[in-house]
């Protein structure tokens, strides 16, 4: 008798108990036997799932999947593990893997059972879904009648029907504003949705033709998988990739966890890292949503002597009245996806992340929301978890530098703020959806070199913002600028790729909103630290004119706008006259009005982080970013150190002047700085005093220290504050 | 196992490795000796004699020092025990008013103060700037990182350390001594 799913997964689990490798693999036998097979078959199925991703983007049709390539494919063994996975999001590799694994837990094997050309499909949080845009699907495969892998999908659909449009719901006050909710489904069989699915989706989301089209993509590329794959058994035999896919995730573990120890050093590693959601006096959907608030993202990260990997969110502050709460599951999904990017990336599935032993976050935090506020809503989720999975760039860059692996090291990333649009287009279609501006920003600082311009993205290695005349072509919008940002990098010895501006005139419409949105954005802090004494990136500020005199510039053929201009004399509001002008925005935010034709919008995206001293920078990458137009003359003298003269109208550097300059630097901070503890005295009365600290920093730290108690111990202990000393948020 | 000359080493910390050569290093299989020979590196470019244990970043070494195990600069500089915080140990500047955060960024690139200080810790021998902080009021500094380093050398090395110390955060015994 052949044990069922959910029996094999528990014998899996003992057997990883017992010899510390995945299904008990203590040898590769099939790697050792024929490595060269064992290497190929691994690129035929890293390809099929490629398969899936060009067919199934293709026959989606929504911009979001056919331009920018948001969706993603998986291969999985029958007891869900990630064997392969194709490039797009892959932040959603682990989401897809612990949904299969919750359909065998909660015995959809018995009931309703598997069986070949089953739908089954998921986007609740409640459910370990992560927000309802992203619709997770999985099919299991069968061969000889047996289920032998799953192939899966997740895409991020235009609009979910959250109450607001579009896919960033930020604003969503609760969990029954988050949209439409697939909860653990068998949504279709024989390889077709249910009539019933269909009229869901045409009842509940506002795009619906673009929403199927999606779900007929995921469906696509699934079966593309299950056609491949049967091929690829045909010729390799079936106890050959049974046996293989096995091995190739053990074997991904053993990589990651080799990585770590000879790479990496024992100890205890801490980075905190904070986020804003500033909304007071905007326009929100419920009263309780006129508040600001802050998140604490702390991470504490243990290697210990095996090289296994401990990780605490211990400090975590409570469950936030918007979209910005996610799931356990969901934020291990997007560790793994950090952790592939820096660690477990030769072949990348769920093998690496064995080797983490992941603490639950504090019950009732914005990390594990539903223990304590089962209402709490998760729009756009993956807000605060991106913004904490950034630590985890420069916590391992630092761990790199250690071993003297510097080729490896990297800081943080930037930040994420998004466009997203709802109205009527140019040809009378109604539309919501993202611009794809977010998903190319900066690269983070390297150990030996700037991060790249525009070229990264956190949550998917599709580093992409698409065709202008394809974003034109769907939103009633024409490009007007698409600019690197200067001085938008960080400011170090090795700054972060730039981010860029992009200019906006609205165009054909009657009327159109602009949701400057939050998928990880900050606005009233820096984001990151400076790592190595870099200073932090700057926040992101959009701009935008309503009721604007665009339209006679152009028939005067007067100069447009086309970028941002100077941080202290916007050319938004030198050049345009607008019966509102916000030239210096706090993000997030839905405009309070529809824009209308001829209405601007200046929408930056971030570059990352830099590191080293700032002082340290070679001149001669100073003169070229001035000469670029990529930084200003007050950073380079100021900041950098570097003195600079215009003989020929180019920037040249004045080697002598700058190294007095930089002599004078050190020597001035020497005088400015003071020692830590006298700081700490004054400090520590100010803390308690709650001087200048904004309610939403005062809230944060109340409810992190109540949630983690220890944690609120400590903080206590540092400051030393009475034992019943609490914030008053 | 790959191999690569101490020069071109050399040429990666200081940016000037060419891509090409670059790439090759990102590409291969890692170097064993790799750590002795950026502890090498180091140790020609720091101002003291004490040899290094461990690069705690490309400006913070934890050395051994007179029987001591204890966070140095590259000029010299000591702050003390690693393990407790050195950034108790540092000088400190910290901007978290509009005057003095508007010299680093201006107009829209301003954080608001009442959100955010950017905390700049400054080597006292040097005035090199060794970590900066952009955290709201209240936030203890990171304590980014607290190496096992017996662990690290007996284990994982293989060559363990002529003695060894408890692996503890001995930062609060410091807030301890202040407090009291
Ligand atoms: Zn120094």
């Amino acid at each position: 008798m052949a044990l069922s799913l959910r029996e094999e997964t528990k014998a899996n689990e003992e057997a990883f108990k017992k010899t510390g490798c995945l299904f008990g693999l203590e040898t590769l036998a099939r790697k050792e036997a024929d490595p060269g097979t064992y290497e190929a078959v691994w690129h035929i199925l890293s390809n099929l799932c490629n398969a899936a991703w060009a067919t199934g983007c293709k026959v989606s049709s929504s911009p979001i999947a056919a331009e920018g390539g948001d969706a993603l494919w998986g291969l999985h063994t029958s007891t869900g593990e990630a064997v392969c996975i194709s490039r797009g999001i892959s932040a959603h590799a682990g989401l897809l893997s612990d949904m299969i694994k919750n359909f065998i837990d909660l015995g959809y094997e018995e009931n309703p059972g598997f069986k070949a050309g089953d739908i089954f499909e998921n986007n609740d949080p409640h459910y370990g879904g992560i927000h309802s845009p992203d619709f997770d699907m999985c099919m299991p495969l069968f061969y000889d009648g047996k289920l032998i892998a799953w192939a899966s999908c997740v895409s991020h659909v235009s609009d979910a029907g959250s109450v607001t449009p579009g896919s960033i719901g930020f604003l969503n006050p609760d969990c029954y504003s988050d949209g439409l909710p697939i909860s653990m489904e068998r949504v279709g069989e024989n390889n077709r949705f249910y009539p019933w699915y269909e009229m869901r989706i045409r009842s509940r989301t506002r795009t619906p033709d673009f929403v199927m089209g999606d779900a007929r993509g995921r469906l696509a590329g699934c079966l593309t998988i299950r056609d491949r794959l049967e091929e690829v058994i045909e010729k390799y035999g079936l106890d050959f990739i049974l046996d293989a896919s096995k091995e190739y995730v053990e074997d991904s573990r053993r990589y990651a966890v080799g990585r770590v120890k000879t790479q990496t050093v024992p100890g205890r590693i801490r980075k905190s890292q904070f986020k804003d959601l500033a909304m007071k006096g905007k326009r929100v959907l419920l009263a309780k949503q006129d508040i600001d608030c802050a998140f604490n993202l702390p991470m504490e990260l243990t290697i210990n002597a095996d090289a296994s990997v401990d990780l605490s969110l211990q400090g975590a502050s409570g469950t936030v009245p918007f979209g910005e709460n996610i799931s356990p599951t969901a934020l291990k999904s997007g560790l793994m996806m950090g952790y592939s990017h820096i660690v477990g990336f030769d072949m990348f599935n769920s093998g690496p992340i064995a080797a983490w032993n992941i603490e639950m976050p504090p019950d009732g935090s914005w990390a594990n929301p539903f223990p304590l506020n089962y209402e709490a809503a998760s729009g756009v989720a993956w807000a605060p978890a991106v913004t904490w999975v950034s630590n985890l760039y420069e916590v391992f860059g630092r761990l790199f530098q250690m071993r003297g692996f510097v080729e490896e090291m990297a800081a943080g990333s930037g930040t994420i703020m998004t466009a997203e649009f709802s109205g009527i287009n140019q040809t009378g279609m109604y539309l919501t959806g993202l611009t794809l501006e977010q998903a190319s920003q900066g690269s983070p600082a390297r150990g030996y070199s700037d991060g790249e311009n525009s070229a990264w993205c956190i949550y998917t290695p599709e580093a992409d913002f698409g065709n202008a005349e394809i974003s034109e072509l769907y939103y009633p919008i024409l490009f007007l600028g698409r600019n690197v940002s200067p001085n938008s990098g960080g400011y170090g010895q090795f700054r972060g790729g730039l981010g860029h501006t992009a200019v906006w005139m609205v165009h054909n419409t009657p009327g159109l909103e602009y949701q400057c949105g939050d998928a990880g954005m900050r606005s009233k802090m820096v984001a990151n630290h400076g790592m190595y004494g870099a200073y932090p990136v700057v926040p992101d500020r959009p701009a935008y004119g309503h009721k604007t005199n665009v339209k006679e510039l152009i028939e005067a053929q007067k100069p447009l706008i086309h970028g941002r201009g100077d941080p202290e004399s916007p050319l938004i509001a030198s050049l345009i006259d607008a019966e509102l002008v916000e030239d210096n925005a706090i993000a997030p935010f839905v405009t309070p009005e529809p824009l209308q034709d001829f209405d601007i919008i200046v929408h930056p995206i971030a570059g990352a982080q830099a590191m080293g001293d700032p002082i340290n920078r070679d001149s001669a990458s100073v003169e070229r970013d001035l000469n670029e137009g990529w930084t200003t003359s007050r950073v380079a003298t100021d900041i950098h150190g570097v003195v600079t003269n215009k003989p020929n109208g180019a920037f040249v550097v004045d080697a002598a002047a700058t190294d007095a300059k930089r002599a004078e630097i050190r020597e001035e901070r020497k005088a400015r700085a003071i020692p830590f503890k006298d700081w700490w005295l004054q400090e520590r009365e100010k803390v308690q005093a709650e001087e200048n600290m904004d309610p939403a920093i005062l809230t944060m730290w109340s409810t992190c220290m109540e949630l983690s108690p220890k944690y609120g111990e400590e903080l206590r202990a540092f400051w030393a504050l009475p034992e019943d000393f609490t914030f008053s948020g | 196992m790959a191999e690569f000359d101490k020069a071109d080493i050399e040429k990666l910390i200081d940016g000037v490795l060419p891509w090409p050569a670059t790439q090759d290093m990102l590409k291969s299989s890692k170097d064993a000796d790799r750590f002795d020979k950026y502890v090498e590196i180091m140790q020609a470019r720091v101002d003291f004699k004490d040899p290094i244990l461990l690069p705690l970043t490309p400006m913070l070494f934890i050395v051994s020092a007179e029987g001591e195990r204890v966070v140095k600069c590259r000029c010299g500089h000591s702050f003390g025990d690693y393990r407790a915080n050195w950034k108790l140990s540092s000088l400190i500047n910290v901007r978290d008013d509009e005057a003095s955060i508007s010299e680093i960024y201006k107009g829209r690139e301003m954080p608001d103060a009442a959100w955010v200080q950017i905390r700049e810790y400054i080597c006292g021998g040097c005035g090199a700037q060794l970590e900066v902080e952009a955290v709201p009021r209240g936030c203890p500094p990171d304590f980014d990182f607290l190496p096992d380093l017996d662990t690290f050398y007996g284990e994982w090395l293989g060559r363990p350390l002529p003695d060894t110390v408890r692996f503890e955060d001995k930062t609060l015994d410091k807030i301890a001594e202040w407090s009291s």
